[in-house]
């Protein structure tokens, strides 16, 4: 049940930070801006001289790619990895601050929110986030590199054999396995975060290894509840797709409806991210409640005592 | 006569008007599928059909590419060919253990390697064997010899992996002698080049009859008809009796889990006679010449791909329908086509002779179409590797681009666009997301406008810069060449121009100036200009709109004679003039301009299409051979926007988006752009904050 709860818990506590939702949004898409438009103008300059950018409009031409790269020369790869390296790093720190500012309002519901509270906890928690972020990229590799050993396992096995199912099998459970081992990973960090974000403290590192040993020790907990945000995200991708698929092909007006939708689904994956904070948050004094604090010596007595 | 003469002879009712035999092969081959080694003997029948006195024999000897890394072969490819790289422990070769003349001269202590093409001592893919006496002009010959093939694990188009076996290039195959004056042959002489990894093969036509042992457990399969199967239950083997007149090579695979299927081609059910009636109107042919005839499918099918066995055949069906309505019937009894197993990549896609390996996976999806354009691309091949049989050494374009165009057009034709696998657990996302489903025609556009114009079409295999160079070439390049060719001859004209070509020189072994000269015939056109830039040169072609503009012709200033008296209009008396018309409701004319510039070296006629605001539209011709040009217009109405070439109609052009410039800046367009790379980046972003 606790992987419920903890759902339901973070699904209210995100619907009750509806205005740190939009002050989110804002800021998540003027980073996002900062990384497509340079994108955008390395890879299409004059797509709006052409006659040729109305007709991609409707119809994608592999070959518009090559061509992209053919007029640029030998100097558009090197740029446009550029620019996507850089659209790279500064989604992650744009990333990592806006989480620095969420985590602590949802984490504790008796701090009204404001925006300057916000803010506050963006530059607060933005330089142990980033090392948490940073650190929790070795566990993310050491996962990637157990589950690859499933299909080499049965590679090895397998030898020469002419047969590529049991092969292609093996490639399903290494995906499965590097799915759940990230979904743990990536919920112990929701943890890490929260733990960070309420203790005030700067120690990411065992932060990070605080949380991962409490996935190891709830592995079944942090799966499930894992699972309900990452089904609650295919739902929502699956409407998006849907629905964005018939106004694909529209007008003007549709393309408006188009964009309204693609920015609704971007909400709920906000949404879905606050809600998976908040879950930690309702979690972490379940599953790990803080030592109760040392009692103050009571001076009296001491007092009474000398006396 | 000899008996195996007699089998072919019976089959030569459905198979009339095939090519005359100039290599004809009597072979019994015996695979030790433990060793992977065939054991084989032969006997060559071979004509002199030149008027030259022919004094010495040159064999192909293709299996010893694989001998070890210094053959030619090896270092051209360093080991790796078509995304496949050879195994360190699974080296191939072949050896002759005896040759001898019908009257028993033992040719082999004359053999020796050769290598005409690069001169290095250590490949012998080619050997040369001096006559004691020359072969006269019209002379036959016959040789018998003896050889062991051992197989390399598979790379390249043949070998073994496990139990699995593809024999291809496998035995003692003779070279072409070409007289003076064939093709491009300066001087008469044996055109027999060494086996390079950018390249595939060239040969006589010829009959063959092959006598294949395998064990009882296997089931084999070959170019050609199975006239018998006959077991040995005491040695455990079954030999297998292929016999197949009027071709140029011979391949076979044997495997123990291959699980057989036969379809028959039903010619009259397939075709309707509005298509017959199409195709006889269009090439001035009686309906009974245009008519296809039947032939039996055979699937050698994997197990674990069972499922997919009729696509196999859906995509036999269709190859065979358009190509024999499209350049003549299909002239073979049957077509084999082979999915090879995992792991044995090397082994697929690859055409011989009425057998082709295809190539799938395991599970793989409906809608990526990779079986079915494998498919279709190898049976493609029967039209022009085996039926036209030009030099794939030298002018590899006339075959794999040829084979790249109408395969395109037949998949376009009958599937429609690919998808791309995205496959999540054995589900492609690829369809659920309704990307869009990519043509032939655009994935050969991608290739060609992605890889720089380096090497001519009609350039040595082993000469390109590289192996990209040769399979964008010889592939992709070609078939964007063929279909601007098309754009400028029409649809109907090219269609006459690709049967006559292909019917005037099957079983000829035509080459490049052969097709253009029936282009030229066909078309009643010269179109030497483009075969020589885009064919036999390397010549890159891009035009460009640069600049486009408009501005108001205001009352002219200054002094007019009028009436034979001077007349100065001043700016102000202008501005008043201008003024006036205003008010009289007359538009301002404007002059607008269009300048056009060639950026390639490539030269070709373009049509320049200009519209006006107020909805005219204007067309002008440019010869294209300036590095610029510029056009000018007065008309009431601005310019909106020009284009070059607006018909599309050069796909070998590099970049269509330089082709138009509008006036206004389409920024509702940008920004409709910049909104969808905005979203995904947004995406991204949440994706790294939920590892993060």
């Amino acid at each position: 049940m606790l992987p419920l709860i903890g759902f339901w818990s973070g699904l209210g506590r995100a619907w009750a930070r509806k205005r740190m939702l939009a002050l989110y949004w804002v800021f998540h898409t003027l980073c996002a801006l900062g990384a497509a438009l340079p994108l955008m103008a390395v890879a299409a300059p004059e797509l709006g001289r052409s006659r040729l950018g109305d007709e991609l409009m409707r119809q994608f031409d592999l070959a518009w790619l090559a061509e992209i790269q053919a007029a640029a020369g030998e100097s558009a790869a090197p740029a446009v990895v550029f620019a996507a390296a850089a659209a790279g790093v500064i989604l992650l720190l744009g990333g990592v601050f806006l989480a620095g500012g969420a985590v602590p309002l949802l984490a504790r519901e008796d701090v009204a929110y404001s925006p300057e509270e916000f803010w506050r906890g963006a530059g607060r928690n933005f330089w142990p986030f980033l090392r948490l972020a940073l650190y929790s990229l070795i566990p993310y590799a050491a996962a990637y590199l157990l589950a690859g050993l499933a299909p080499r396992g049965a590679e090895a096995v397998w030898g020469e054999g002419l047969e590529e199912r049991p092969l292609v099998w093996a490639g399903y459970a290494r995906t499965a396995l590097l799915i759940a081992l990230w979904g743990l990973i990536s919920t112990a960090m929701d943890f890490a975060k929260v733990r960070l974000a309420l203790s005030g403290s700067r120690q990411s590192l065992r932060a990070c290894l605080g949380s991962l040993r409490l996935a190891w020790r709830n592995p079944g907990v942090m799966f499930w509840l894992w699972a309900c945000f990452a089904a609650a995200g295919a739902a929502a991708a699956w409407v998006y797709v849907e629905l964005a698929v018939r106004l694909e092909t529209g007008g003007a007006p549709l393309f408006v409806a188009l964009v309204l939708l693609q920015q609704a689904y971007v909400l709920a994956r906000i949404g879905l991210r606050f809600a998976a904070w908040g879950a930690a948050a309702e979690l972490d004094p379940i599953l790990r409640p803080l030592p109760a604090p040392e009692p103050a010596p009571r001076a009296a007595e001491a007092l009474d005592y000398q006396i | 006569m000899r008996p195996w003469l007699i089998l072919i002879a019976a089959s030569l009712p459905l198979c009339a008007q095939l090519a005359r035999p100039i290599a004809s092969y009597d072979i019994r081959a015996t695979l030790d599928a433990d060793k992977h080694v065939i054991a084989g003997e032969q006997t060559l029948d071979w004509v002199n059909d030149s008027p030259d006195t022919v004094p010495t024999l040159q064999f192909h000897l293709y299996m010893n590419a694989f001998r070890n890394s210094r053959s030619t072969f090896f270092r051209e490819s360093g080991g790796q060919l078509r995304g496949d790289r050879a195994a360190e422990d699974g080296w191939g070769w072949i050896e002759i253990r005896s040759m001898k003349l019908e009257d028993g001269t033992d040719l082999t202590p004359r053999i020796q390697c050769i290598a005409p093409d690069d001169g290095n001592r250590d490949d012998c893919t080619v050997i040369e064997v001096p006559l004691p006496e020359p072969v006269q002009p019209g002379a036959a010959l016959r040789v018998r010899m003896k050889f062991t093939t051992q197989l390399p694990k598979v790379f390249a188009r043949t070998g073994y992996r496990g139990d699995f076996h593809l024999a291809g290039q496998w035995f003692p195959k003779i070279g072409v002698w070409e007289t003076k004056g064939f093709r491009y042959a300066e001087k008469s002489g044996w055109n027999c080049h060494q086996f390079h990894a950018n390249s595939e093969f060239y040969a006589n036509f010829g009959d063959y009859r092959v006598e294949l042992t395998v064990p009882s457990r296997f089931v084999a399969g070959a170019t050609g008809e199975l006239v018998q199967r006959t077991d040995d239950a005491k040695r455990g083997t079954s030999t297998y009796l292929f016999v197949q007149p009027s071709v140029t090579d011979f391949a076979w695979t044997a495997q123990p889990g291959f699980l057989r299927f036969e379809r028959m081609f039903e010619a009259a059910k397939q075709t309707t006679q509005e298509e017959l009636s199409a195709a006889a109107k269009l090439h001035g042919l009686r309906i009974d010449d245009v008519r296809l005839s039947d032939v039996k499918m055979i699937a050698l099918i994997q197990p674990e791909h069972a499922e997919q066995t009729e696509r196999h055949f859906h995509a036999l069906t269709a190859a065979l329908k358009y190509f024999g309505l499209w350049y003549g019937r299909y002239p073979y009894r049957t077509i084999t086509v082979v999915d090879p197993p995992h792991g044995t990549g090397g082994a697929g896609g690859m055409e011989y002779p009425t057998f082709i390996t295809a190539g799938t996976s395991y599970g793989a999806p409906a809608d990526v179409l990779m079986l079915e354009i494998v498919t279709v691309h190898e049976f493609g091949h029967q039209f022009w590797m085996q039926l036209v049989a030009s030099n794939e050494f030298e002018e590899s374009w006339l075959d794999e681009g040829f084979n790249t165009y109408s395969t395109g057009k037949i998949v376009d034709n009958v599937y429609g666009g690919t998808a791309l696998p995205l496959m999540v657990f054995g589900r492609n996302l690829w369809s659920w997301l309704r990307l869009p489903k990519l043509t032939q025609a655009s994935m050969d556009r991608a290739a060609h406008v992605g890889y720089p114009v380096r090497d001519p079409l009609a350039t040595r295999a082993w000469e390109f810069y590289d192996g990209s160079s040769y399979s964008v070439n010889s592939y992709s390049r070609t078939g964007v060449a063929l279909r601007t060719l098309e754009a400028l001859l029409g649809e109907e004209t090219m269609a006459r121009v690709m049967r006559a070509y292909h019917q005037r020189w099957r079983f000829r072994h035509p080459h490049s100036r052969d097709f253009q000269q029936t282009v030229n015939e066909v078309s009643g056109r010269n179109m030497d200009w483009f075969f020589e830039q885009f064919v036999f040169g390397a010549r890159r072609l891009d035009y460009a709109v640069s600049g486009i503009g408009s501005r108001e012709l205001g009352e002219p200033v200054g002094v007019f004679e009028k009436e034979g008296k001077k007349e100065t209009v001043t700016a102000k008396e202008a501005r008043k003039r201008d003024k006036e018309r205003e008010k009289r409701g007359e538009k301002a004319q404007h002059e607008s301009w269009v300048k056009v510039e060639r950026l390639g070296d490539g030269v070709a006629p373009q049509e320049i299409e200009i519209r006006f605001r107020d909805g005219h539209v204007e067309r002008r011709m440019w010869d294209g051979a300036g590095r610029w040009a510029k056009f000018t217009f007065t008309r009431t109405a601005e310019i909106e926007s020009a284009t070059i070439d607006p018909g599309r109609r050069y796909l070998l052009d590099v970049n269509f988006a330089n082709n138009s410039r509008k006036a206004d800046y389409n920024t509702a367009l940008s920004t409709q752009w910049t909104l969808r790379v905005l979203f995904w980046a947004q995406n991204a972003m949440l994706w790294l904050t939920a590892l993060v």
